[in-house]
């Protein structure tokens, strides 16, 4: 008998098995003939995976994928190969159009192609060409994002224990050392300080949004002696872990987003979200086209319907319900004359946190940056903040 | 067994060893607990299991996990096979263990890191593929030691008399050396597998926008909290972990040498 | 072409050996020289082009990173130091002392929380010693404490805990190969010629489980060193170590920077262990477990 025989044959067995599977598992599920928009998305633009009225409008499905926040996960979506050519529509808190124009990864979006765009007042309102809130959505006076969620930020705390505060001050107060909390974010702590320390005049700042590296320095100089002090009990950087925050009572002050405040709630935990005489830290969630030259016409078409149902009532009322931001303003009246969809409890609950969104956009604060012209400097301050 | 005393003369040291364990398995506790935990009136439930198969992410993790750890549980086991022949016919031993052991000294995140610049620069884009490679890499060293292990159990007397009877090296090692490194190989399989089922760091720098398990419950953590049914999603994690575990310890169990079959069969050649 | 034929299994046989040891290679150890190469690359934008530039070194030495690299050896040699104390007593007894079967069943067991995923693992330590955590609770309940303590969670003493829960179970195997391997005809040597059980210990059990040692304390080393969620999840306020300020690099895509910080980390790394390999023998390391044919 050939000494190879039996080799051959299991030889042949293993290499097949394994071919079969490697074939398997690098073949692609999500398929994109039948009809399919790929949907990259943070996690809040995710209505709790019922997308059944867009298809059945459209005849399109869609496939949310789920990415981080963060400027590196944005590119691993788009730039690390091939993505450009995988995802239609990636949502993500506006802001970033500087880094991805330049490098081409998205298209401007024509806005003729949204019905829903004209009837949601508050773009041009809030959103508006010259009005700071532009650069959540576009850039050089074109657009290229769909602000589908819009919000203002300021801080929690837990009125049991401090009574009521009204300035992010109480962040800083030494009555409550060692029971505060910030965010890991130079875009969002970093800007509030900046805010505060304008309005408090105890720097001088010309845009909070914006700040020099000379501002930014003296902000993050303020906070490291906040930090040798005593003042910070921790920074956080997981929404689970800001939630724990609130809900086990570690701390008592701590700046973080308005959903945390609406989780620790349902836990029983009466948390209460400020609003300090400062203002608010404005953003908004901006959709943007990804740039796929060999995109077909019919799924452009596809994804603007997307875009467009994502201004529409029942999508508003949907991610006003489920996250606590204000959407658009079809959304209130949609939730309320559509009692089969919404019960009359969320209804009046999409309705009081618009009502109670609009007017922290009419107060004003400052809009949140995320791109800063600093950008670099403000990183690499605020690893200095870090490692203080 | 001269030196070993028995289980009730070395009870303070058995104490010690139970209470660091208990403290190892502490952090374990609460998520189990959670992951059972009723809401409002009732006590236990096991609904966020059933929860689980209705969430698209979490599916579609499930299926990437499932298909990497099948190519993993072979394809590492498969080269740490090799590896350990290597280190036995091939001339240099000590300089082979030294780079199939490299993986554990690096950091996960240098790992991934370096891995993805190769990709980047190779123009690949991240798969399935790209994440089961960095994780046959972290595995690697763990399945060679352990068919090191096993294989140095093998009396070398039987390899010898299949040498003696005709057979050639590889046939002798089909024949003799495979059935009874099998359940060391086995172990490998398992090991491998839990590897693989809970590699975050290396993964997470790898994998674009694909998710595993423990990634999608990890940036589920970062973004928008957990929930009972992720608490459920960790259960049934460290679950499998403890099951493969289970099972690489029933296959590795102390046996008395044993009659090989096989030689009979050589002899017969 | 007679030798071809006699030759090919031979070619064969060699390729399929060496097939791990160029995978290793391939992915392992040349990705790790590019991204030395990469080190000295500059940052365009959202991209990285070639380049030779020192600039990513510069701003790790001028910036806070170089005290974020400080203070991760020094927290690094810290928790390993604390867990080989842990660990040796242990690997002794599961070595020499105990039945075997029930060592390997314990050995498997600490094997277990050191593979499950970090942050199963760590997300509970919060809920655990918290200011209303269950500990804090327990100490109240017994009048232990007036107050809560402060210092379990987001502080030095968290950030211990975690490494040391996550790295010490796995310095216990080097430790219980190397003091299996101690042939135990040199201890009943020491023995007989008068010495006590303790100097026994120091003087001939240590010495050979050298190798041992040093692989746990190169375990350990690695693990804490380049551990990135134990500081996020436990540590303080922006308790910054190596594994984070490398992620938080490449959150915002600075990855020739990312790169310079991996590069320091891994050739730390490789010091040692080219140091392990060429102190010590690895047989004497390996033991029983190796059988050398032939040799």
């Amino acid at each position: 008998m050939h000494k190879f025989d039996r080799i051959n044959r299991r030889d042949a067995l293993y290499l097949g098995l394994t071919g079969l599977l490697a074939s398997a598992a690098l073949h692609v599920p999500q398929s994109r003939a039948a009809g399919t928009i790929n949907f990259a998305d943070i996690g809040v633009g995710d209505p709790g995976g019922d997308w059944s009225k867009f298809t059945a409008a459209t005849g399109y499905g869609v496939n949310l994928v789920s990415m981080g926040n963060a400027p590196s996960a944005v590119l691993n979506v788009l730039v690390a190969g091939g993505g450009q050519g995988t995802y239609d529509i990636i949502n993500i808190v506006g802001g970033m159009q500087k880094p991805l124009v330049e490098n081409d990864l998205v298209v401007p979006i024509d806005t003729s192609r949204i019905p829903n765009w004209s009837k949601d007042t508050y773009i041009e309102e809030f959103l508006g060409k010259g009005k700071p809130g532009f650069q959540f959505i576009g850039l050089n006076d074109k657009i290229y994002g769909v602000p589908t969620v819009l919000q203002g930020d300021s801080f929690a705390y837990l009125p049991e224990k401090t009574g009521p505060l009204d300035s992010y001050a109480a962040l800083f107060d030494p009555k409550w050392k060692g029971y505060v909390a910030l965010e890991d974010n130079y875009t969002t702590a970093g800007q509030k300080t900046g805010l505060y320390l304008k309005k408090a005049g105890l720097a001088t700042i010309n845009n909070p949004d914006d700040m020099t590296k000379g501002e930014f320095k003296t902000v993050i100089d303020f906070l490291i002696e906040q930090k040798k002090a005593g003042q910070f009990r921790v920074i956080w950087n997981s929404f689970e872990q800001a939630v724990n925050l609130i809900t086990s009572k570690e701390v008592y002050v701590i700046d973080c987003w308005e959903p945390m405040v609406f989780v620790a709630k349902s836990k029983g935990v009466n948390a209460v979200y400020a609003d300090p005489k400062e203002g608010y830290l404005l953003w908004a969630m901006a959709a943007y086209l990804v740039n796929n030259p060999s995109r077909t016409e019919e799924q452009t078409a596809a994804a603007y319907g997307l875009l467009d149902f994502m201004l529409g009532g029942w999508y508003g009322a949907k991610i006003t319900g489920l996250r606590g931001y204000m959407t658009n303003p079809q959304a209130p009246e949609y939730a309320k004359s559509n009692s089969a969809e919404f019960s009359a409890e969320d209804a009046k609950k999409v309705e009081e946190i618009t009502a109670n969104v609009r007017r922290k956009f009419q107060q004003g604060g400052t809009w949140q940056n995320r791109w800063p012209t600093e950008v670099e400097f403000y990183e690499s301050e605020w690893a200095r903040f870090k490692a203080a | 067994m001269t030196g070993r005393a028995p289980f009730y003369r070395t009870w303070p040291m058995w104490l010690i060893i139970g209470a660091t364990i208990s403290f190892l398995y502490m952090p374990l506790v609460p998520a189990l607990l959670l992951s059972v935990r009723g809401e409002g009136a009732e006590d236990f439930t096991f609904r966020w299991f059933y929860e689980l198969w209705h969430i698209p992410l979490v599916l579609k993790a499930l299926r990437a996990t499932a298909m990497i750890a099948l190519l993993v549980g072979l394809i590492a086991p498969i080269l740490g096979l090799l590896a350990a022949l290597s280190i036995r016919e091939l001339r240099l031993p000590r300089l082979i263990l030294l780079i199939m052991l490299l993986p554990l000294f690096i950091p996960g995140v240098s790992m991934g890191l370096a891995c993805a610049f190769l990709f980047r620069l190779l123009d690949v884009p991240p798969s399935l593929l790209t994440i089961t490679i960095v994780q046959v890499l972290w595995a690697l060293p763990f399945a060679t030691l352990i068919i090191l292990t096993i294989m140095s159990t093998v009396d070398p007397v039987y390899l010898e008399a299949a040498y003696l009877s005709g057979a050639s090296r590889w046939r002798a090692f089909c024949d003799i050396e495979l059935p009874l490194i099998a359940p060391g190989v086995f172990g490998a399989i398992s090991f491998s597998v839990i590897i693989s089922v809970n590699e975050t760091v290396r993964t997470s720098v790898v994998q674009g926008a694909w998710n595993t398990i423990p990634t999608y419950i990890w940036s589920t953590y970062k973004q928008i909290g957990l929930s009972p049914a992720l608490y459920a999603l960790m259960a049934l994690v460290i679950l499998l972990t403890v099951a493969l575990a289970g099972f690489y310890l029933l296959l590795n169990r102390p046996k008395r040498p044993a009659k090989v079959p096989a030689i009979t069969q050589a002899s017969e050649m | 072409m007679q030798w071809a034929r006699r030759a090919w299994p031979r070619v064969t046989r060699a390729g399929l050996l060496s097939l791990p040891v160029i995978f290793v290679l391939a992915f392992l150890v040349l990705p790790l020289c590019l991204t030395i190469v990469i080190s000295f690359w500059e940052r365009v934008g959202m991209k990285f082009r070639p380049a030779l530039s020192l600039a990513s070194y510069a701003a790790i030495i001028e910036g806070a990173r170089l005290q974020v690299l400080q203070r991760s050896m020094i927290v690094a040699v810290e928790a390993t130091a604390l867990s080989l104390l842990i660990a040796y007593p242990i690997a002794y007894f599961l070595a020499r002392k105990a039945q075997p079967h029930a060592a390997r069943v314990v050995l498997v067991l600490f094997t277990i929380p050191f593979l499950i995923n970090y942050i199963v693992r760590n997300v509970a330590w919060t809920s655990l010693l918290g200011r209303n955590g269950t500990i804090n609770d327990i100490l109240s309940a017994f009048g232990l404490i007036d107050a809560p303590l402060d210092w379990l969670l987001y502080s030095d003493f968290a950030v211990f805990v975690g490494l040391i829960s996550s790295y010490m179970p796995f310095m216990i195997f080097p430790l219980v190969l190397s003091i299996g391997a101690i042939d135990k005809q040199y201890l009943e040597a020491s023995a007989l010629l008068g010495a006590r059980p303790a100097t026994t210990f120091l003087r001939i059990v240590i010495p050979l489980s050298l190798p041992g040692i040093f692989a746990a304390l190169i375990f350990g080393f690695v693990g804490s060193f380049g551990e990135s969620a134990v500081p996020i999840i436990m540590g303080g306020v922006g308790y910054e170590l190596v594994g984070n300020t490398i992620t938080s690099s490449m959150d915002v895509l600075n990855y020739p920077l990312a790169a310079a910080l991996s590069s320091i980390v891994v050739i730390i790394m490789l010091l040692l262990m080219l140091s392990w390999y060429f102190i010590f023998d690895m047989r004497a390391f390996l033991g029983k477990v190796l059988q050398w044919r032939g040799s």
